[in-house]
């Protein structure tokens, strides 16, 4: 009963009539109802203020004929600046000066309901105007906040360090939310967990401690018995202070504050979780807005937790790498000196400085001997090979002219064609340009294809190597290789060693040049070899800024194109 | 008759240069490590030596800077032998003041070509 009279009392509206004249007070007090309306009549310009301060009416008509008026006004407009000021004048003239302090006007022949629609229609502009300005306060609010969340989403992207996106949301919060104290269990700060605590006023060691335990048990309880992404003690919890006000201090007391809490987390991962205190009470805005940044950090979280995983994935993989090129170079290094003994003893062998040797003798040493070269050339093709890759090898570019490469490799393997009842001859162009390249290395990619040739090519047959100058747009690549292999427009030199051995499969066509290619192929390990030989030229070629690739069918030989840029290889770049 | 340390850990290279060298009219003083190598270079003053790098004790780049860089010994030409080919070895091996590097594996009758080619 009591609380619907009280909530009378608000909704009713306060009228203060200041007038000397007892009937004008007396017309008021009749004409508005008193159940809607609480209507005080005065006159005393004491007793107006202390009623004025106090009660803040929301309406005051004004006598004009009240003597103490010009007073009044200003004094009234001062005390209560958003109240309804209606004057009462008895002249159909208007006072100029009091059009500055007026909401409206009566005059002493209006009918009652003219005032009262007056006195009405101003109520209703004021309660307008009120809404109005709130909804202004509150769109004003909103955008501030909205600020600061726009602020603190672009500090999150602005990293991947995880213990400045911590502390980045903890400053959002405090913009957006202006909290007391904020309790922030991190899991990313440092590399066991933190309870980060960032509070307006200083905190005592046992308030401390029950923050400590209220943290830990918020976060239990997310869990609820599950498996925790970490085991956190209070005994050993790390706490980090940061105190805005330090002269001031915290009590229990805090703990009757407002509060909110929530997890940072995404999906699986885990970061930790923020427990904030206000004074006065959270709005269901302050929550979402709360809730909104402790997700927004989550997804930077995560990133830079895949991004250090990739950084520690990327040294391991460096280290990888450098382990196998040391293992290569070790294993190389030890398999070297024993095939050194092996050489060595083979050649006091076969010298005959050992006594004499019988032919089926000789044709053993040479068989060991052959291999041992073999393996020889083996472990010079891995080395080769790993040096390249590791981006070691050391070219010597100096003008080199093809054809005398080309000589040089044909007098050199002529011997074992001949051998193989094999006969090398070449098709140069005369005068071609020099080109920028380390002749050694161009010798080792020609002696390999000729070599290739003459292991995969029957007796009397004929090996051709061919050399001539051409413009990239005439070079012809078949269409295996077309894809993968881009040449700058210009002069190139193109050399092919053409054979009428057993040639490559369509399908073994593209893999040719893959490591180890040709262990897959027993018929061509007879012939022996590494299948390192064809990769190798590839990268060597490729240093040189050129290609290689090969034309080929079943049984009716092969052809091997390599071609380089004439131009110097910086040109090229 | 010229004399001709050969330094290396490796006894079966040490006997078939040893082998090669004797035949090519050299006397042949050997060692098996490092240390050895060292004292019986100051003990014999060889007319050459040739010197493994991987070694227990003192490797071969020490003994020929050591050497090298002694006013006794520094004349003596040192022939470097190693399973090792990297450039950045080779780089080592010179600054080190050796003569001439060779890679194994070697050819015996190429080492014993360069040791008469110092030794002329």
């Amino acid at each position: 009963m009591n609380i619907i009279k009280f909530d009378k009392i608000i909704n009713m509206v306060k009228i203060l009539v200041i007038s000397e004249r007892k009937e004008k007070c007396n017309y008021f007090n009749t004409i508005f109802n008193k159940n809607s309306y609480d209507l005080e009549c005065l006159s005393d310009e004491n007793l107006i203020y202390d009623t004025v301060s106090a009660d803040n009416p929301d309406v005051i008509i004004i006598d004009t004929q009240i003597s103490s008026l010009k007073n009044l006004n200003k004094k009234i407009k001062n005390l209560c600046p958003n109240t309804i000021i209606i004057y009462l004048t008895s002249s159909s003239v208007i006072d100029k000066e009091l059009i500055k302090y007026a909401n409206a006007f009566l005059t002493e022949d209006m009918s009652d309901d003219f005032i009262i629609s007056t006195i009405n229609v101003n109520l209703r502009m004021k309660s307008s105007l009120e809404m109005l300005s709130n909804s202004n306060k509150d769109l004003a609010d909103s955008l501030y906040r909205l600020n600061a969340l726009y602020t603190t989403s672009s500090q999150f992207s602005g990293t991947l360090d995880k213990a400045k996106l911590i502390q980045y949301m903890i400053e959002g919060m405090d913009k957006a939310l202006s909290f007391s104290l904020t309790c922030t269990l991190s899991f990313c700060t440092e590399e066991k967990p933190v309870l980060i605590l960032n509070s307006l006023y200083e905190l005592s060691d046992e308030l401390i401690e029950a923050l400590k335990l209220r943290t830990i048990l918020n976060y239990n309880s997310l869990f609820d018995g599950k498996k925790m992404p970490f085991e956190v003690n209070s005994d050993t919890l790390k706490v980090v202070k940061q105190i805005k006000y330090p002269a001031s201090r915290f009590t229990f007391s805090l703990f009757r504050f407002d509060n909110m809490f929530a997890p940072i987390s995404l999906g699986e991962n885990f970061f930790g979780c923020v427990e904030i205190f206000k004074e006065a009470p959270f709005s269901p805005d302050d929550a979402t807005c709360f809730q909104t940044i402790a997700q927004q950090v989550s997804l930077p979280l995560k990133s830079a937790t895949l991004y250090q995983e990739i950084i520690e994935a990327n040294i391991k993989l460096a280290k990888l790498e450098r382990l196998k090129s040391e293992f290569i170079s070790i294993v190389s290094h030890e398999l070297r000196t024993p095939l050194t003994s092996i050489k060595n003893s083979l050649d006091i062998l076969m010298s005959g400085r050992c006594g004499e040797i019988t032919e089926s003798a000789d044709k053993f040493l040479s068989m060991a001997m052959r291999n041992a070269q073999r393996l020889s050339g083996i472990i010079n093709d891995l080395l080769d090979l790993s040096k390249i890759e590791a981006g070691k090898m050391d070219f010597n570019f100096a003008p080199t002219n093809i054809n005398t490469v080309i000589d040089y490799v044909k007098s050199a393997l002529s011997e074992v064609a001949k051998s193989k009842g094999l006969t090398i001859i070449t098709e140069q162009e005369q005068s071609l340009p020099d080109i920028s390249a380390d002749a050694q290395r161009l010798e080792q990619v020609l002696t390999n294809l000729v070599s290739n040739a003459i292991k995969f090519t029957p007796e009397n047959k004929t090996i051709t190597i061919s050399s001539k100058l051409i413009n990239s747009k005439n070079i012809p690549i078949n269409e295996y290789f077309k894809d993968n292999i881009k040449l700058c427009d210009g002069d190139y030199i193109l050399v092919c060693v053409k054979d009428e051995g057993i040639g490559i499969a369509e399908k073994d066509l593209l893999h040719a040049f893959d490591k180890f290619a040709q262990i897959e192929n027993s018929l061509s390990r007879k012939a022996g070899g590494t299948g390192l030989g064809l990769p190798i030229a590839k990268q060597l070629l490729e240093a040189h800024k050129g290609a290689i690739w090969c034309d080929s069918e079943l049984n009716k030989g092969s052809e091997f194109y390599f071609a380089i840029p004439v131009a110097k290889i910086e040109q090229l770049v | 008759m010229k004399k001709i340390l050969i330094v290396d850990d490796e006894q079966d290279i040490v006997e078939s240069l040893k082998f090669v060298l004797e035949a090519a009219d050299f006397t042949c003083y050997c060692a098996y490590n490092g240390e050895d190598g060292l004292r019986l270079a100051k003990e014999i003053i060889p007319d050459l030596i040739i010197l493994d790098v991987m070694m227990p004790k003192i490797n071969g780049y020490k003994i020929s800077r050591l050497l090298k860089y002694d006013a006794k010994y520094k004349n003596i030409p040192i022939l470097m032998v190693t399973a090792r080919s990297q450039e950045e070895d080779k780089l080592i091996g010179e600054e080190t003041g050796a003569d001439e590097y060779i890679t194994k594996p070697f050819e015996l009758d190429e080492v014993v070509k360069k040791v008469e080619q110092y030794l002329k």
